[in-house]
C-alpha cells in the first residue's frame, strides 16, 4: 500500500505543491489553472481522482505541501471516494497538510445528513473546511485564494505560522446539536 | 530576496547563509526519512498525533530567541524594506476591515436605539393609559353600584305595586264579589256564602305568591273560600289549570 508521506523529499524553493483530489474532475481543472497564475509563489499542482497516486510517478514527483479533497455534495459517491482515499494518506498530513472542499452545499437536492457527515469527518481528522462556488470565475477565484493562504502556510513559506497551528485555528468543529433535526 | 543592490561581500554572506540553512533541511530530512513512521489510522490515535505535534512545536517556539538575521547591513535593509511594505499593505486591510465592522456596529446601534425609543413611548402611553383608568375608579365610588341596584329595585317595586293597584281596580270595576244585592255579570249562587270570599285579585294574588315563593310546588288548594265560578272563569280562559290528580288544587299558568 503506498501511502502518501509528508516529509519524505525535500521541498524546492519558494515552490508549493497542492494536490487535488477529486472523483468528477471537473472543478479541480478550473482551479488548477487559477492557482498557477500566483506569482510570489511557483505554485505546482497535481490532479487526482482518487488516492493512491500511480507509482509510475513516485520518483518524479515534489513533495505535496497541501491535500485538497473536493467533494460535491449532489453525489454520494464523491463522498464515499474521498473517504476511501484518506486510508493512503500518511498520519503526518492530518496535521494540516489536508483541507476539505466542499461544492454545491446550496443545492437544494442535497440530503441535509450528507453535509452533516462531511462536517463530522472533517472535525473527526481536525481538518479544515471550507465552501466553494464553482460554477462562476468569481467563485472560482474566491476559493483559488483561500486555498493559496492555506498552501503557503503548509508550505513553510510564512514566516512564524506552521501548518498545524492554522489548521489548529481553522478546523472545523460539529455543533453539539448537529444530530438534532433543523428547522428548514 | 533581490540581489540587486548588494555588494559582494553582502552576496557572499547571503549564499553562505543559504548553505548552512540547506545543509540544516537535509540534515533534518535524512532524520525524519530514517525515523519509524506508525501507521495510526485511529482518529483518537490521530488526536493524540496532533497534541505531540503541537507540545512539540510549543516547545520549539518557547526555547527560539531572536536571532539576527545577516550581520550585513546591506542585507539587513532590503530585507527590512520588504518587510515594512508587506507589513505596510496588512495593516492598511485591517484598518479597513476594522472600519466596516465599525460601521456596521453603528448602525446595529441606532437601529437598536430606535427600538428603544418606540419602547419607551409605548411605556409612557401605557401609564397614562392606566393613571387615567384609575382616577376614574377613583371617582366612581364603590358604593354607587350597590345604591344603583337599590334605586333600582325600589323603581321595580313601585312599578309592581302600581300594576297591582291597577289590576285591583280593574278587578273591581269588572270582576265585583258577588254582593247580596247588585249581583251584574255573575250567576245568582242561592248559597250564602258571602262573607267569607274572597275577590279575584286576591285569588290571583295567591297564586302568583305561591308560584313564586315556592316554584316546586305552585298548586294552591280549592276552598270554600274560593267563588267556584271565578275559578271556572280562570279556567276557561287559560290563566290557571287543575292539578292532574286532584280536582281541588290549581295553579297559575305560565303565559308569556
Amino acid at each position: 500500500m503506498s501511502v502518501l508521506k509528508p516529509f519524505s523529499k525535500l521541498p524546492g524553493l519558494k515552490t508549493a505543491t497542492i494536490l487535488l483530489v477529486e472523483r468528477e474532475e471537473q472543478f479541480q481543472q478550473s482551479l488548477a489553472d487559477a492557482l498557477v497564475e500566483e506569482t510570489g509563489v511557483t505554485v505546482n499542482v497535481r490532479l487526482a481522482k482518487s488516492l493512491p497516486l500511480p507509482v509510475e510517478n513516485e520518483e518524479s514527483r515534489p513533495r505535496i505541501d497541501l491535500v485538497v479533497f473536493i467533494i460535491n455534495l449532489t453525489s454520494e459517491l464523491s463522498f464515499q471516494s474521498a473517504e476511501a482515499s484518506l486510508k493512503y494518506l500518511d498520519a503526518g498530513y492530518f496535521l494540516g497538510k489536508v483541507c476539505f472542499m466542499v461544492t454545491n452545499a446550496r443545492n437544494t437536492l442535497v440530503p441535509t445528513n450528507r453535509l452533516d457527515g462531511v462536517r463530522k469527518l472533517a472535525a473527526s481528522l481536525q481538518c479544515p473546511l471550507l465552501f466553494a462556488e464553482d460554477q462562476t470565475p468569481d467563485g472560482v477565484s474566491n476559493a483559488t485564494e483561500r486555498l493559496l493562504a492555506i498552501l503557503k502556510v503548509a508550505a513553510g513559506l510564512v514566516p512564524m505560522a506552521t501548518a498545524l497551528y492554522l489548521s489548529n485555528l481553522t478546523r472545523c468543529t460539529v455543533p453539539p446539536d448537529i444530530d438534532q433535526p433543523s428547522f428548514d | 530576496m533581490a540581489a540587486a543592490e548588494l555588494s559582494e561581500t553582502a552576496h557572499t554572506e547571503l549564499l553562505d547563509r543559504c548553505e548552512e540553512q540547506f545543509a540544516q533541511l537535509e540534515k533534518l530530512q535524512n532524520e525524519i526519512i530514517l525515523s519509524e513512521p506508525d501507521l495510526c489510522e485511529n482518529p483518537q490515535e490521530q488526536a493524540v498525533n496532533r497534541l505531540i505535534a503541537t507540545e512539540a512545536e510549543l516547545k520549539q517556539w518557547l526555547t527560539m530567541e531572536p536571532k539576527l538575521l545577516a550581520e550585513n547591513s546591506e542585507i539587513l535593509l532590503q530585507a527590512g524594506k520588504e518587510e515594512m511594505l508587506k507589513l505596510c499593505s496588512e495593516l492598511e486591510m485591517i484598518v479597513l476591515c476594522y472600519e466596516a465592522k465599525r460601521d456596521k456596529l453603528k448602525e446595529t446601534k441606532e437601529l437598536e436605539e430606535k427600538w428603544l425609543d418606540e419602547k419607551k413611548q409605548m411605556l409612557v402611553t401605557a401609564t397614562h393609559h392606566v393613571d387615567r383608568l384609575q382616577k376614574e375608579k377613583e371617582k366612581l365610588p364603590e358604593h354607587s353600584v350597590l345604591q344603583d341596584t337599590k334605586i333600582k329595585i325600589q323603581k321595580m317595586k313601585v312599578y309592581q305595586e302600581r300594576l297591582m293597584e291597577c289590576l285591583g281596580d280593574i278587578l273591581e270595576k269588572h270582576v265585583p264579589l258577588p254582593q247580596s244585592e247588585t249581583n251584574k255579570k255573575k250567576k245568582n249562587n242561592p248559597q250564602e256564602m258571602n262573607e267569607d270570599l274572597i275577590s279575584l285579585n286576591e285569588i290571583l294574588e295567591l297564586l302568583m305568591n305561591k308560584v313564586l315563593n315556592t316554584p316546586h310546588d305552585p298548586y294552591v288548594t280549592i276552598d270554600s273560600t274560593f267563588w267556584p265560578p271565578y275559578i271556572e272563569m280562570l279556567l276557561r280562559y287559560g290563566i290557571a289549570i287543575r292539578h292532574q290528580e286532584n280536582n281541588f288544587k290549581i295553579r297559575l299558568e305560565p303565559f308569556y
